[in-house]
């Protein structure tokens, strides 16, 4: 067998496991679902567990690591061997992009030039440079960028429920107007369909993300600059690419060229997705390389292959120069981004946005922004839909990260799933009856709509969902007297800071649709004693001085950050 | 897709004629029972003195097919080739034990004897107050509806359309298109307290196939039950009495608000089932405010012991 021929053989394998890999990451999103109040049951997590950019981040943010994380130093080990083939074979948002490269021929012309490396593939590791040096300062920011946070963020958020609006609006509009011939009806083809994406892909009601237009548009740019240079993200911005760029340095497996061979016509050039100079004898970049063979095959002379070489042998490899005083520049790029997010009262703890209600388990703010990375998982497995994407309530640090939004949907009161399945404990898997006794914010009535306070009129919905088994929500009876004259006794509902967890369902089954007249703000969470007004126990002057009356002996501005 | 389509209009038209003969609905009712003699409401019991340590699965079993075949079989009310809409209280995210939702073998008992009568089709839906796959998995009723052969209907937001109720309060209101397309709805509520109309009977379990803002019925509960029980025709209705909530209804949550009662009654009126309930409670059922003015509308009856029912006491 000639190789050339192995070299094809080998990219159809190639193939074969990036479509696998593509279609696990996809059974996992779509796994994702909620199940009993519980986890679901498949390992939903497991890309970002395998995840080193993730796992270092996370390290040097928290300086802690999660046993389970440590899959990330198998990529690292692979890397080490055979180049960025994670890149080439593995990763699923880089299948989508050879997905959408494959069309580029039809849009334009493909030239060595274009082809060839660029300097700007150099931006990657400034970026990456960037990111880590925020990191370290405990800024958690790789989850805007890290392919697999932003890939599962982009379907599970929008795409996955844009197919759902979309068959959804098919299905009943079939349903609704049932177009029909004779005893041949359309929806009898068309239900089981809806039936089955219903309970097998989407497996919610309805699910709607706000702000979600930014995320959409930047992964279908991510996608469309494929049609600019094949694989734009990955040469060019993917941090993720450049940290396996640094470990793929000198692999053992590597690329060599016969330069007898080389007739100079750059048919590998145009094959390579990385722009990794296979046509250059001795100028192959190792750190840019995907290991996928194409540049193998395409070659009519046999004249490329991989082979192995010991790693005390210097390459005869190129290197890309990133350059200490770049480097240097991008150190400090990271540390202006990082300050100027800190700028904000919010992120110094100075005010607390009454609107940033986290999950329950969600450590304190500090802590839980160098742990998210936005990956979306928990707002995807929320039952109620009511955790979403946060734009500007968490400043700009805390871009895209979970809160409850209770006009939505609440917190289930059976239900710790969003917990369970955060890939980095930013939420802590509470169990479950440790859950549901943790506050995440109080409910607050405003009298000037609540009906009995406001319109003398009857209404108790607040109180029939709350779902505390004493119920947090409780009446007094009161009189009212209406327009004619007559007196009606009416239950007035009042909030018992002590058993309200701030769950949330009180505003969103509110009568009022528009704001609500019970709305659940951030006071009284759990995870920042200095947000709690109300003094804790039934009665709070019983005792002031015998048990901590905070219930937390550490403030939160002692905690050292 | 809310423009008007011929099946609409057919809809609509039988929906307002049902609507005019609604007011003779009593009348007719009692036509139809001295026709055939059957009676108009059966209760079936478990011993009290077998009640502590009863299995409380076969108990609901048992209770429902006997109180079923009290009444004179499923056949009397379902036809070879029905659809049914099977409709338990499943509104909540709460296992059985706390008697928040329909006893789920109650519900699988009504299924099977559906099928058994030659449905062809047993729906069984609600529209709960929580996410509707939590509640339907963890209160048991989709197990044990599927394992009857029903099918579990996940309600489409999209497909509740505006029907003309016609009632004395309400005019149209939104209602489940599937729900009013069945040949027969049968309602499967459970007995338990609420925290507004002091008990939540047979007629408030129509709550679950309207749409709209149904938190606005709470400023009126009792007209706007009344109306939708006027609209929804019921012909059987089947109490669950197995666990009753007593208190923080309709949600409860705490075990010891809930009593074992081991009772199950099924009527064709509901009104009389409704009066049943609150008595259980241990309420006069004229203070129940819906209960008392579905009465006064001639919907049935207050004084159930007037029917007759049929006493069954298994142990």
């Amino acid at each position: 067998m000639s190789v050339v021929e192995r070299a094809r053989r080998i990219i159809w394998v190639r193939r074969a496991v990036q479509t696998a890999v593509l279609g696990i990451f996809l059974y996992l999103l779509t796994a994702n679902r909620p199940a009993d109040g519980v986890a679901p049951s498949a390992p939903v997590d497991f890309f970002f567990d395998l995840d080193p950019l993730v796992m270092v981040s996370t390290w040097l943010a928290t300086h802690t690591l999660e046993g389970i994380s440590l899959l990330g130093l198998i990529v690292l080990a692979v890397t080490l061997v055979f180049g960025r083939v994670f890149c080439g074979w593995f990763c699923p948002f880089g299948t989508l992009h050879n997905a959408v490269a494959s069309v580029r021929r039809q849009f334009r012309r493909v030239a060595p030039r274009t082809e060839a490396y660029s300097r700007w593939q150099r931006a990657k590791y400034f970026v990456f440079i960037a990111l880590m040096v925020m990191t370290v300062l405990g800024a958690q920011w790789i989850g805007v960028l890290d392919p697999f946070s932003m890939l599962y963020r982009s379907v599970s958020l929008t795409v996955l429920p844009a197919a759902d609006i979309a068959m959804s609006a098919v299905a009943n509009g079939v349903y609704l107007s049932d177009p029909h011939l004779g005893p041949l009806h359309l929806r009898d083809l068309t239900e089981p369909v809806y039936r089955w994406w219903q309970e097998r892909v989407a497996a919610t009601e309805l699910r709607v993300f706000s702000g979600t237009t930014v995320v959409f548009l930047i992964f279908t740019a991510a996608l469309v600059l494929n049609l600019v240079r094949n694989r734009f993200w990955c040469r060019y911005i993917c941090p993720l690419g450049a940290m396996l760029g640094l470990f793929a340095v000198r692999p053992l497996l590597r690329l060599t060229s016969d330069p007898d061979q080389c007739n100079s016509c750059q048919k590998c050039t145009l094959a390579c997705p990385a722009a990794a100079q296979p046509e250059l004898p001795d100028q192959w970049l190792a750190t840019e390389c995907f290991g996928c063979w194409n540049c193998v095959g395409s070659c009519s002379n046999q004249g490329l292959d991989f082979k192995w070489i010991p790693p005390t042998r210097k390459s005869s490899a190129g290197a890309v120069d990133i350059g200490k005083r770049r480097a240097l520049a991008s150190a400090v790029g990271g540390v202006a981004a990082l300050s100027m997010m800190r700028i904000t009262p919010a992120a110094n703890a100075k005010t607390y946005n009454p609107a940033l209600i986290r999950p329950p388990g969600a450590l304190a703010e500090r802590d839980f922004l160098q742990r998210c990375v936005k990956c979306g998982l928990c707002m995807q497995t929320c039952p109620s839909g009511g955790l979403q994407p946060t734009w500007a309530e968490a400043g700009l640090e805390g871009l895209w990260s979970p809160m409850l939004v209770p006009a939505i949907g609440w917190c289930e009161f059976e239900c710790h799933a969003c917990g369970q399945v955060c890939p980095t404990e930013a939420i802590q898997p509470l169990p479950l009856d440790v859950k549901k006794k943790a506050k995440i914010g109080l409910a607050v009535f405003d009298t000037n709509r609540c009906l009995p306070f406001a319109y003398g009129r009857e209404c108790i919905v607040c109180e029939e969902h709350c779902p505390v088994p004493d119920k947090a929500i409780t009446f007094e009876l009161r009189e009212a007297t209406q327009r004619d004259g007559t007196v009606r006794t009416l239950k007035f509902p009042r909030v018992d800071p002590d058993r309200c967890t701030g769950c949330g369902i009180c505003e969103t089954k509110c009568v009022f649709k528009d704001a609500a007249a019970v709305r659940v703000v951030s006071a009284n969470e759990d995870r920042h004693p200095e947000n709690q007004p109300i003094l804790s126990g039934s009665d709070p002057f019983a005792d002031p001085y015998g048990n901590d009356p905070y219930g937390n002996s550490e403030s939160e501005a002692s905690s050292g950050y | 897709m809310s423009g008007s389509t011929r099946r609409d209009f057919l809809k609509t038209s039988a929906l307002v004629g049902g609507g005019l003969v609604t007011a003779d609905f009593l009348a007719l009712t009692r036509a139809a029972l001295a026709a055939d003699t059957l009676p108009a409401m059966a209760i079936a019991r478990w011993s009290e003195t077998a009640l502590a340590g009863a299995d409380l699965t076969a108990a609901a079993v048992g209770l429902t097919e006997a109180a079923i075949a009290s009444l004179g079989g499923m056949d009397r009310f379902v036809k070879k080739g029905d659809t049914i809409w099977v409709k338990p209280n499943i509104g909540w995210n709460r296992r059985p034990e706390l008697a928040a939702n329909t006893n789920p073998d109650v519900v699988g008992t009504v299924v099977r004897l559906c099928k058994d009568a030659g449905a062809k089709t047993v729906k069984v839906g609600d529209h709960p107050c929580h996410p509707a796959r939590q509640a339907y998995r963890n209160s048991g009723i989709a197990k044990a509806a599927e394992a009857a052969g029903g099918k579990m209907v996940y309600l489409d937001q999209k497909r509740f359309k505006d029907m003309p109720i016609g009632g004395e309060f309400l005019d149209k209101w939104p209602v489940y298109l599937e729900v009013a397309e069945a040949d027969l709805v049968i309602n499967v509520p459970i007995l338990k307290h609420h925290g507004l109309t002091k008990c939540s009977l047979s007629m408030k379990n129509y709550m679950g196939v309207i749409g709209g803002n149904r938190s606005a019925w709470h400023q009126n509960m009792d007209a706007c039950v009344t109306d939708i029980t006027q609209f929804m025709k019921p012909q059987l209705t089947v109490l669950d009495a197995v666990r009753v909530l007593t208190d923080h209804g309709p949600q409860g949550g705490n075990p010891e608000d809930v009593d074992v009662r081991g009772i199950v009654a099924a009527s064709t009126d509901v009104v009389a089932l409704d009066a049943l309930g609150a008595t259980l409670l241990g309420h006069d059922p004229a203070e129940i405010g819906y209960v008392a003015a579905a009465a006064n509308r001639g919907l049935g009856t207050l004084d159930y012991a007037s029917l007759n029912p049929v006493e069954k006491i298994l142990s």
